[in-house]
């Protein structure tokens, strides 16, 4: 079952191979994850993104060995999880939701003892790991610090940084940042890439989607235990964005609200005339104000449009101070899937 | 087989570096100590000075307690086996340990060995201790002292893997608080730790010897005042029974729990 040679890492061959995996906690209940199937290159980030219940963390914890699949097959670096575990887990390295630490022992003492449980005996390699560490993920002043004499964000810098201690080839990080600020957050999320880049593979679970657009190189939207949708970021804006684009109009005067229904009667025409790109069923076009300076324009023809609506702002004769026309972002895409899926369930019901 | 020894042994190393509070070790040590010096002299002066019979041997009752507190003692520090679980449930780590090269079972006989080791080092530390209350009874020998330590080692097992069972199965560490201590009153005050169990009421006296506590106390006494007979070769045997029994009720109640 499990094919690709555990020894290569090549991009061309798959790290993690889940085939038709199914979870039910009890017989009579229903399945958690419910038949998924995907692939994890060698040497990428996978993101793997859902709603809250969704099916994230079952799957992650299969995926980590911590429970066992109802049915179907995962395999990990070649080998089948189920009869491999302990070989498997030599290799892996896993930050978990939940927080984890040694609450007796200094960061420094706890991420020392970290790297011997993970095999580093040399004393001084230890030491020289923890100061690399420390140093990498701005530790530094707070090594003598205990678990609980940090903030929340510390804790959770620690809690990634630790992973780092021994030599992984895959890396399960289920919502690493959260808690983090932006800077620390973009620390992280470069150093992981700047691991990927030199062959590590992550699997990755976010709830903070632009985060997920910025670093995996293909995402799984899983809802209700399923995977509703699979594609690279770009795949899926292209795929779900529907050719949206919002137009941003930022104005040195005031806007009033006879202009905003000039603007919504001009958005409605087209869509009755059918000009919206023959996509009148599934027309998303609405316009939103910001503040009395400023109104975004989501449509499917921006291009198209566009001229309609500065000659509307000259017949006005309003100032525009800035235009930007931007694509759909992945957090919008995430929200169409869901709600597309959402919907068509409702409809069969 | 090397490489399971060896990630036990770190697990153990862990459990003694990372996870036991210092304060409980002291008071380990200390807590049998004040029994020993406190309640064995006041109660010595109670009973008029009157010596205790182990068979046809008789010992002060100092003495007596002394050697008792050795098997106590054990029964007492393996309540860090459990504490070690939950206290690991609570931060994290035993999800951590795992994802890790850990197994369940190696984490359970992590714990234990670090129990054993706890219970061998404390019961060196009592008879140091209170060797002065033993001056002339103790009788150890190279045929009996194995007695003592399997004792120990068996107590060990046998309550470690009781309080890790309670900690698998109890949703609240204040349920395991309560119930472990509550169990643990009787283990103690119904067996042979503080009193002889011949010439008890029947009643009472088949409750000494339902209690688990009662063969560990009477074979590590056995041990130290070389008083080793047929009847403590049963005792041998009932509780090595009953220690392989609940080693693994323990083990498969770890298997079993949900994470």
């Amino acid at each position: 079952m499990c094919k690709s040679n555990p020894v290569s890492m090549h991009k061309s061959e798959y790290c993690i191979s889940v085939s038709n995996l199914k979870k039910q906690y009890g017989k009579n209940n229903a399945y958690v994850v419910n038949s998924i199937t995907f692939n994890v290159r060698y040497g990428t980030v996978f993101g793997f993104l859902g709603p809250n219940g969704a099916g994230k963390t079952t799957t992650l914890k299969i995926l980590t060995t911590l429970l066992d699949p109802s049915s179907g097959s995962v395999c990990i670096f070649g080998k089948d999880l189920v009869k491999n575990q302990s070989e498997i887990k030599k290799r892996i390295g896993v930050v978990s939701q939940n927080p984890s630490f040694e609450a007796n022992l200094t960061i420094e003492r706890a991420l020392d003892l970290y790297g011997m449980l993970w095999g580093l005996r040399d004393r001084k390699i230890r030491k020289e790991k923890v100061n690399e560490i420390l140093e990498t993920f701005e530790l530094g002043s707070i090594r003598n610090a205990k678990n609980d004499e940090l903030s929340i964000g510390q804790r959770r810098r620690v809690q990634v940084a630790r992973e780092f201690m021994h030599d992984v080839d895959l890396l399960f990080l289920d919502e690493p940042t959260v808690g983090l600020d932006p800077s620390a957050r973009r620390l992280l999320l470069d150093y992981i890439k700047a691991h990927v880049k030199s062959g590590l593979t992550v699997f990755f679970t976010t709830h903070i989607i632009e985060e997920a657009g910025y670093l995996c190189d293909e995402i799984a939207v899983i809802d209700k235990g399923k995977i509703i949708a699979f594609d690279t970021p770009a795949g899926l804006k292209q795929k779900y964005g529907r050719g949206d684009k919002t137009i941003e109009l930022t104005f040195k005067d005031m806007l009033d609200k006879s202009f905003i229904d000039l603007l919504n009667t001009t958005i409605s025409k087209r869509e009755v005339n059918g000009e919206d790109n023959n996509n009148k069923n599934n027309s998303r076009s609405h316009i939103d104000v910001n503040g009395t300076h400023m109104v975004r324009i989501t449509v499917n023809n921006a291009e198209q449009i566009m001229a309609e609506i500065l000659q509307l702002v000259y017949i006005n004769g309003l100032n525009i101070e800035s235009i930007a026309i931007n694509p759909p972002s992945l957090e919008e895409v995430f929200l169409s899937i869901i709600n597309e899926t959402q919907g068509k369930k409702m409809a069969n019901e | 087989m090397l490489m399971i020894i060896d990630r036990i042994l770190l697990l153990v190393y862990r459990n003694l570096v990372a996870a036991i509070d210092k304060v409980f070790l002291i008071w380990q040590v200390a807590f049998p100590v004040v029994y020993i010096f406190v309640a064995g002299y006041a109660y010595t002066a109670m009973m008029g000075n009157q010596d205790i019979k182990i068979g046809s041997l008789s010992v002060t009752y100092t003495s007596f307690l002394t050697a008792g507190m050795i098997g106590f003692n054990v029964m007492n520090g393996s309540t860090v086996a459990g504490s070690i679980i939950w206290n690991d449930k609570r931060n994290g780590m035993f999800q951590q340990l795992l994802v890790m090269p850990f197994s369940k079972v190696q984490y359970i006989i992590g714990n234990l060995i670090t129990i054993i080791l706890i219970g061998l080092a404390s019961a060196a530390v009592i008879i140091i201790i209170g060797f002065p209350t033993m001056f002339g009874h103790v009788n150890i020998t190279l045929w009996t002292i194995p007695y003592t330590v399997y004792s120990l080692v068996v107590g060990s097992i046998f309550f470690g893997s009781f309080t890790i069972t309670l900690a698998t199965k109890i949703k609240s560490s204040e349920g395991y608080n309560v119930i472990s201590n509550g169990l643990f009153l009787f283990f103690a005050f119904v067996s042979s730790s503080f009193y002889p169990a011949q010439g008890l009421p029947e009643p009472l006296y088949v409750a000494f010897y339902i209690n688990p506590l009662t063969y560990i106390v009477d074979i590590s006494r056995a041990g130290i005042f070389s008083h080793v007979n047929g009847f403590t070769n049963i005792e041998v045997i009932i509780i090595s029974f009953l220690a392989a029994t609940v080693f693994l009720i323990a083990t498969r109640s770890m298997v079993r729990m949900k994470i």
